[in-house]
């Protein structure tokens, strides 16, 4: 017991920061709510499946039950959290100086905003392959869909991204992020 | 994007052409601008969302840990589980199987036999007299196969140790002939063995009944909170060991209507077992959604009411 906790703890080091922040750029910046999900899949995990599935699989289990949680409280009300977050976004302490605060904050605004113009099946793809880098094989085993698939909503979602991306380039090089 | 290279610029980038492919592809790229500067933003965007930093702070992280290991596993759902865990559990599930298979169909064997020996003797033997053919091809029966009996006795001994007792329920053997020593257990358990699974799944059924309409009378209160299914899980764990038992007696009693019954039950008696103390809504509809999609409370009514009727 002792040591498949001690398991456990290694996978959750390991993984609960990357599927916060796969979570958050899915549910497009809500940082509480995303820790809430990421947290209620590891419980489940350890509840439920811990054990029961070979450890090397427990990440993309992880990744499956998160996007679902994710789809589920994309059908409830969006507007919710909102208020919530920016409150604890705004009160939360900072460690850097202020200015490079407003650079890493502007940057991920505007990531999120173009990331949230994108289906959510090609945005979930794309971060599973850029934030997390599964293979293609890995990314349909995830989401349960074919490599053909996967192949297609990628290069979908990195042209659309792309389109938007040169459109908004005058705004994102005031806020330093030129290409 | 004109030219037809750009959807293998993506590939290529994530590593997912074949070495002869990105190799064409990466000639290619020396040619053309077009995609040289498509790779090139691919990747500026790669930077930009790999480089997304989470806002979870590590002090939130530990907490988070330390709730998670501190809450109850719970340990059915290692025992509940459908996939076969290690090799020697499946081998040896499958030992099983086949030899519950063998059991069944030697039993079905020597009783097909059994029965065409005593159809050919009493077309063979004529009489103006049907029940001294019969009576007689029975006496006859015993010294013709004796080896039959005498290895059906220990089977059927350790199936069901009614039998001697029950024997005298069964009106066509029971004044033919004394039976032989050791031959007795071979007489006749079956129908005795057949009313009392009838019964159990009757019964079965009907629990299963009253579990799953309870189960759908569970209140969903508020859209957040947990709900209290106590009863219904334990309930359920309770079912779901006889519900495989019965489903396999059905299986080799060749009953395919109680079977395919069985078959539908179990997974959502496993799911109700398998919830938590206090699960969240969306696990409790999921498993009344497909409760009313198999439509299984009105199909475990009508076959306990079928079985009971059967029975009397």
């Amino acid at each position: 017991m002792a040591s498949e906790d001690e398991e456990f703890t290694m996978l959750f080091q390991d993984f609960y920061p990357s599927l916060c922040r796969f979570l958050e750029c899915l549910l497009g910046g809500r940082a509480p709510l995303a820790q809430d999900l990421a947290q209620e899949s590891f419980l489940q995990l350890h509840r439920t499946a811990w054990g029961t599935i070979p450890v090397g699989e427990a990440r993309f289990w992880l990744y499956r039950v998160a996007r679902n949680m994710a789809i589920n409280e994309f059908r409830k009300s969006h507007t919710r959290y909102r208020l919530f977050d920016r409150v604890v976004e705004v009160m939360s302490p900072r460690a850097r100086n202020p200015e490079q605060e407003y650079e890493t904050q502007e940057r991920k605004t505007l990531v999120l905003e173009m990331l949230q113009t994108l289906p959510e099946d090609q945005r979930t793809a794309l971060l599973l392959r850029e934030q997390e880098q599964l293979s293609y094989r890995e990314i349909g085993q995830v989401l349960n869909i074919s490599e053909s698939k996967v192949k297609v909503d990628i290069f979908r979602a990195r042209a659309s991204l792309r389109e938007r991306w040169n459109k908004v380039s005058g705004l994102s090089r005031c806020a330093g992020l030129g290409n | 994007m004109n030219c037809s290279f750009t959807e293998k610029i993506s590939l290529l980038i994530d590593g997912e052409l074949p070495a002869t492919e990105a190799r064409e592809v990466e000639r290619h790229l020396f040619t053309c601008a077009e995609c040289q500067e498509l790779r090139a933003d691919f990747l500026n965007l790669r930077t930009h969302i790999a480089g997304f930093e989470t806002s979870l702070q590590p002090a939130v992280q530990n907490r988070d840990l330390k709730k998670i290991l501190g809450t109850e596993r719970r340990a059915p759902a290692r025992g509940l589980r459908w996939s076969f865990g290690t090799p020697a559990v499946a081998f040896a599930m499958l030992v099983i199987a086949a030899a519950i298979i063998g059991l069944v169909f030697y039993q079905s064997f020597n009783r097909s036999n059994r029965d065409s020996r005593e159809t050919a003797t009493a077309r063979t033997t004529p009489s103006p007299v049907p029940s001294r053919s019969v009576e007689q091809s029975r006496q006859q029966e015993p010294e013709a196969t004796p080896e039959p009996t005498r290895e059906q006795q220990p089977s059927q001994n350790k199936n069901n140790d009614e039998a001697p007792r029950s024997k005298p329920s069964t009106p066509k053997r029971a004044p033919v002939r004394e039976p032989k020593p050791g031959e007795q257990f071979a007489s006749i358990p079956d129908p005795i063995r057949a009313a009392d699974a009838q019964t159990l799944t009757a019964m079965h059924f009907e629990k299963s009944e009253t579990l799953l309409l309870a189960f759908r009378n569970v209140r969903l209160n508020e859209p957040n909170s947990a709900i209290e299914v106590g009863y219904e899980r334990k309930r359920a764990q309770q079912l779901v060991y006889q519900n495989m038992i019965l489903r396999r007696e059905a299986d080799a009693a060749g009953d395919v209507q109680i079977s395919s019954l069985l078959e539908s039950l179990e997974p959502i008696l496993i799911d109700i077992a398998n919830l938590p103390e206090r699960p969240n809504q969306d696990a409790v509809r999921v498993i009344r959604e497909r409760v009313e999609r198999k439509n299984i409370v009105p199909l475990l009514r009508v076959n306990s009411t079928a079985l009971a009727r059967a029975l009397d």
